[in-house]
């Protein structure tokens, strides 16, 4: 979109050049675009068709089975009625905390659980390539496949409960999935499992980017490790530290796979998450202007934390530009 | 008492050796300079000296205290690396008062040194303001100056003015030895340039292959070479060498050159030094500034074949291969090219080396 603008500018701003050579640009900007139609065209209809269609049948009662097409869904127009329907949705209220509620403690959990082993991977130590690889396995893991590795782990007799019994010496058998305390921290374990890594990864990669003589350096003036980590590794690796953070939030608020397969949402709707939750009204309900509303609304949150990130992204360049 | 030892020090990677059985005694308060091509050891010596490496085999001391196993932030050295690793997220006195912030010093204290410092090291000006973006020459004060203003007892430089301008090299050398002079360090510095060493050290510890040549004070090193490889690194361009074998005529002693059919007479003391050697394959050697032109019997006759003139001096090139002879004079030197020039090494310059150990015979 934005290059439309940029290639009409000049135009626009053309002041007192002669009036062939003012043609002549025009012309030439007008060519531009001529050519680049096709390639803008597609990209609109990629980007913003859908989002408009969205926001049109949001503000619709349309359902696939009222019998009118879709570009015909104003004859069911009810306006923000949907908008408001949500905003009065207790069940999407739930679904919005469990949601983030999986983010507060999942998140931090992998974050620092990440950090510190790649800290440990900075240093030498015997058989590191091997942990290495094995430490990655679990994010290569299809989710849906993790999912029903943790659905068969949590069972009540299964190897969880099994491994529990041995080391306390006494049976135990909870019921990890159907207990709607503990379902969602069964869930909530199965996504640090698969995640982790992921975290481990990028903050390796920034802390190996770190130029090991500025380390060196740091220690020969007296700095202890735990120095080293708050004066050089933390400042220089802040930027990836918020692209990891924000990668995984936007990750985890639409967690669905590992959690359908495990939960299925339940016990009732004790670990429905947002994506759950309009997985089951689409499927279910067929509500589907009140899904796309609802759609948009986490659209439009996402699209806030990432805008976060880059605005501080943005403003650390900015830091080390001046 | 901050003299340092090393004790048969040897460094392996694997299947390399990178220092071979290594004895050096560095001074209290000296400046050595650890001299010799890349790759011969000096710089894994001095990673050795400040513990970032572990020793294969042999010991550290600093004065009474062996050091072999202390960990490197706590062996109290000053080190500069060769891309002086400034901490580029911090402004210039950050980087300046980060030893002493480690170290627990007062935010009062911290500021009147790292002040003190940078007027030290005319850095003042650009106290505040972030590292990165700085020039070459601004980043390699602020890496001293920063080692520096802890004073430590044992300062180490890895290259430090490799990176920098011809100009601003001068002018970093009389700075370096201001330094020393202030604080009186024992300064250990690596480079590959014999023109630092020679201006700068007190002493100079030559290395090739990881084994140490020979150490002793510049002129010691330019005018006796120890064996063949010093006399040829040290000096620009590096001493002539011949190879030849001895001949005896009566009571008299000559090295005769078999490529060139043509012998020179050794003088007395050379001559004497040599029954202690068995073998009569030598190397003759001599400085390119002691080359003597002269028409008289007695010396070497070889073609003219190159005049390199570098303004202050003219350096003319006689023969080619094996027998290329170089000789230094005044700029004003006029020589035909392919003319045959005669002539002879300065009195008392000649030095002779074992062909097969490359060892001086004196």
């Amino acid at each position: 979109m934005s290059n439309v603008d940029d290639t009409a500018k000049p135009v626009a701003s053309g002041t007192v050049e002669k009036t062939d050579s003012h043609f002549h640009a025009y012309g030439k900007n007008r060519l531009g675009l001529y050519l680049t139609l096709p390639a803008q065209i597609l990209v609109l209809f990629i980007a913003l068709f859908p989002l408009l269609m969205q926001l049109y049948i949001s503000l619709t009662d349309w359902t696939p089975l009222t019998g009118v097409r879709w570009p015909q869904a104003y004859q069911l127009w009810s306006g923000l009625a949907n908008y408001a329907d949500l905003l009065d949705d207790d069940r999407f209220y739930g679904a919005l905390w469990r949601t983030f509620f999986i983010i507060i403690v999942a998140v931090p959990i992998e974050f620092f659980l990440g950090l510190a082993m790649a800290l440990l991977f900075m240093d030498e130590f015997p058989a590191k390539r091997l942990f290495y690889s094995a430490l990655l396995v679990p994010m290569m893991i299809v989710p849906a496949v993790a999912g029903y590795m943790f659905f068969l782990l949590f069972q009540s007799g299964g190897p969880i409960n099994q491994l529990l019994s041995l080391a306390l010496g006494t049976k135990v058998a909870i019921s990890w999935l159907s207990d709607p305390d503990l379902a969602l921290a069964a869930v909530i374990i199965s996504d640090i499992w698969q995640w982790t890594p992921l975290m481990f990864l990028i903050l390796l990669a920034g802390l190996l980017g770190v130029p090991s003589e500025q380390l060196k350096a740091a220690t020969l003036l007296g700095a202890s490790p735990w120095q080293r980590f708050l004066t050089i590794l933390l400042p220089k690796i802040k930027a990836i530290m918020v692209i990891a953070l924000a990668i995984r939030t936007i990750e985890l608020f639409k967690i669905f796979d590992t959690l359908y397969i495990m939960t299925a949402g339940g016990p009732g709707v004790a670990t429905e998450t947002i994506s759950v939750f309009i997985f089951k009204i689409t499927t279910q309900e067929l509500v589907w202007g009140y899904v796309a509303a609802l759609a948009l609304l986490i659209l439009f949150t996402l699209s806030v934390i990432a805008g976060l990130a880059m605005y501080f992204l943005q403003r650390k360049k900015r830091e080390v530009a001046a | 008492m901050s003299d340092i030892r090393l004790e048969n020090l040897t460094k392996r990677f694997g299947s390399f050796t990178a220092i071979e059985n290594m004895n050096l005694h560095i001074r209290d308060g000296e400046f050595l300079a650890l001299l010799g091509p890349s790759g011969c050891g000096k710089s894994t010596t001095m990673n050795i000296i400040a513990g970032m490496e572990k020793p294969t085999e042999g010991k550290v001391h600093f004065g009474d205290r062996e050091v072999s196993r202390v960990p490197m932030g706590k062996r109290g050295v000053g080190f500069v690396f060769q891309n002086y690793a400034i901490f580029t997220h911090m402004t210039v006195r950050q980087n300046l008062e980060y030893g002493l912030r480690m170290n627990g010093l007062p935010a009062e204290e911290r500021k009147r040194k790292a002040n003190e410092m940078a007027s030290f090291m005319e850095l003042t000006s650009m106290l505040e303001k972030p590292t990165a973006g700085l020039s070459v020459n601004i980043l390699q004060r602020i890496a001293i100056g920063r080692s520096a203003v802890l004073e430590p007892a044992i300062f180490l430089l890895d290259e430090p003015l490799s990176n920098v301008d011809a100009a601003f090299r001068s002018v970093m050398r009389y700075e370096l030895k201001q330094l020393q002079r202030r604080f009186k360090q024992t300064m250990v510095y690596v480079t590959h340039d014999q023109l630092e060493a020679m201006t700068m050290a007190d002493r100079i510890a030559v290395m090739d292959q990881g084994v140490l040549q020979q150490i002793g004070t510049p002129l010691e090193v330019y005018n006796n070479p120890a064996n063949v490889f010093v006399a040829n690194f040290i000096g620009a361009p590096g001493m002539n060498l011949l190879e030849g074998s001895l001949v005896s005529e009566g009571d008299r002693l000559f090295v005769n050159f078999a490529e060139l059919q043509q012998k020179i007479e050794l003088p007395e003391s050379l001559a004497t030094a040599t029954q202690a050697v068995k073998s009569r394959d030598v190397v003759f050697g001599f400085r390119p500034e002691e080359v003597e032109l002269d028409t008289q019997p007695g010396g070497l006759t070889l073609p003219a074949t190159f005049l390199e003139r570098i303004g202050a001096r003219t350096i003319l090139h006689l023969g080619k291969d094996v027998c290329e002879v170089k000789a230094v004079f005044e700029n004003d030197v006029e020589v035909m090219l392919d003319s045959q020039v005669a002539f002879r090494p300065a009195m008392g310059s000649e030095r002779l080396f074992e062909a097969a150990s490359g060892k001086r015979i004196s």
